[in-house]
């Protein structure tokens, strides 16, 4: 009776021991099939450039980031997430042409490329992502970014223009001197940080807009929204001209400003202000339509 | 004849017949199309209202050229050598599956950049300069109160809107309020282009209909309330330009939908 009991528990584990092989089994299976299913596939390229390139990288899904490389060579490492979407090259003399290509069936999670793109450091970027993120770095050259829902992030670019577009996502810019700052946004914040240049416009629909820096000297620098709140922050030896007006909304400010005979905008307390600080280097236009806005000193 | 057949031929036969006279198998396909049908009367209505624009209307040339500029990059737009430069709608590969046929919004873009500049255009006689007596450096705008405004059309006070307007009915943000606008004005229903527009999302990037109808939606409250607050104060130029940037808001919506709706 005893040796049956036995018996009957070493068939019991016999039994589920074999049970978890074959979970097992199945479960590494089911990974490598997975796995195949979603590879992931990473491709290099290179083209041989000369000065001033012009390099646009085209996704629908997946980050693209810009560094600067060599002088004479653009680098480009794709990670393809399924084989689901293809990458199209192209060069035309200088201009190089890089885009995803979906294959039918192809989702936001298989038809994802991300790009990692080095470029000589004078050359032209173009780069649309809907999802994003788009990142571009030390540059020198005109930059154009554009995503919908893409978040973006320019950091020390210096000489050459940015340009930047999003619906909603946000744009955040650090170290951008010397060059057209043009930015456009129907919902999504806008952070500048210590960006100056001969002209700074932001346009937001509800996005916030905040900014922090000194507005150079001798820029123009224009911050609209409709609903969103405009913030700027610069330090005491700030040398401008500034305008703000708010049509619906509050306007605070922490300078002591120096009246102008003149002004683009009517005087209404609480909603507008004007005048001068320092030599009046750059101009500062902000406007909202219905937005709180507020300058305040470092 | 196919849909895409029409498609692809169509903005040049609405180009060189303005009178709506167009070929016997494109009308054939028309009566046994009511898509492409609603299509044509669409870009007709389209048309004849920008031809109601004086030609004083419309947006700098520039901003025409930046369009075509931003088509003819896309490629959907190419020049003809022999057309002395004007350009016209090519169909979009398909092959990637990456674009959708949607060069109708295009023109509707440039219709509602157009409005917006018709809006801007009608202002009445210009405002006169804010002038300030000389002072001494101050700290708060208080200290500029002194100030002497020249207006042509008295205007109510933004404060004296919303005491006016300060009803529990009244759209929900603050700025709404306090232009006097009716939620019933705010969310007024969607334009036929509106509409297309969402059609079109819906069909061909059905997961962004919600986002884009969001947005639309949100573009279309700013117009609205704008515009409700210019009608009351049609002095306030600074007001005019926020209705001209609210019009480019929306255009900016349908030129990235233009660009990548997949």
């Amino acid at each position: 009776m005893a040796s049956l009991q036995v018996a009957d528990l070493r068939h019991t584990n016999f039994g589920r021991t074999n049970l978890g092989r074959t979970a097992v089994v199945t479960l590494v299976l089911a990974t490598c099939l997975a796995s195949a299913a979603f590879a992931e596939t990473k491709k290099e390229y290179s083209f041989a450039v000369g000065p001033n390139a012009n390099i646009s990288v085209d996704t629908q899904y997946g980050a693209i980031s810009v560094r600067p490389g060599s002088a004479s060579q653009v680098m480009v490492t794709a990670t393809l997430k399924s084989e689901k979407v293809e990458v199209d090259l192209q060069q035309m003399g200088n201009r190089i042409q890089i885009a995803s290509h979906l294959l039918p069936g192809a989702d936001e999670a298989t038809g994802q490329v991300d790009y990692e793109v080095l470029i000589p450091p004078d050359a032209t970027i173009n780069a649309h992502s809907s999802t994003g993120p788009l990142s571009a770095e030390h540059l020198q050259g005109d930059i154009t970014l554009e995503g919908p829902d893409a978040m973006v992030n320019v950091r020390s670019v210096e000489n050459g223009h940015v340009h930047v577009q999003t619906m909603r996502g946000p744009i955040t810019l650090t170290d951008v001197r010397n060059g057209h700052v043009e930015i456009a946004s129907i919902s999504g914040d806008v952070h500048l940080k210590s960006v100056s240049g001969p002209l700074v416009q932001v346009n937001s629909g509800s996005g916030k807009i905040f900014y922090d820096g000194d507005f150079g000297s001798g820029g123009d620098y224009k911050f609209t929204t409709h609903t969103g709140d405009i913030e700027a922050v610069a330090p005491a030896d700030v040398s401008a001209d500034f305008s703000a007006h708010s049509v619906l909304g509050r306007v605070h400010n922490d300078f002591p400003l120096q009246p102008k005979a003149h002004s683009r905008f009517s005087f209404e307390a609480g909603r507008s202000f004007f005048g001068t600080v320092g030599k009046a280097a750059s101009e500062v236009v902000l406007r909202s339509f219905s937005g709180r806005i507020r300058l305040k000193q470092r | 004849m196919t849909c895409s057949d029409v498609e692809r031929v169509l903005p040049e036969l609405l180009d060189d017949a303005p009178d709506g006279a167009l070929p016997g198998e494109v009308e054939a396909h028309l009566k046994s199309c009511s898509a492409c049908s609603d299509l044509v009367s669409d870009l007709k209505l389209i048309a004849s209202e920008a031809r109601q624009l004086a030609a004083n209307e419309e947006p700098a040339p520039r901003v025409w050229l930046r369009i075509a500029a931003e088509l003819r990059a896309e490629g959907l737009i190419r020049d003809i050598e022999s057309a002395a430069a004007r350009p016209v709608l090519v169909p979009v590969p398909t092959s990637s599956g990456r674009r959708w046929s949607a060069w109708w919004l295009a023109p509707v873009a440039a219709a509602i950049l157009a409005a917006g500049a018709y809006v801007i255009s009608h202002k009445p006689a210009p405002q006169v300069a804010t002038h300030q007596a000389p002072a001494t450096p101050v700290t708060a705008p208080a200290a500029v109160a002194a100030s002497v405004t020249l207006a042509p059309v008295p205007a109510p006070a933004p404060q004296q809107l919303a005491q006016k307007s300060a009803r529990p009915e009244f759209a929900k943000s603050e700025s709404a309020r306090s232009a006097g606008v009716r939620r019933s004005e705010i969310e007024s229903a969607p334009s036929a282009e509106d509409q297309q527009f969402l059609s079109a999302v819906s069909t061909l990037a059905p997961s962004m209909r919600t986002t884009y109808e969001l947005q639309l939606q949100a573009v279309n409250a700013d117009i609205r309330e704008t515009q409700a607050y210019v009608d009351r104060n049609p002095g306030d130029m600074d007001a005019r330009q926020h209705l001209m940037d609210a019009y480019q808001q929306k255009a900016l919506l349908y030129q990235i939908a233009l660009d990548r709706i997949q």
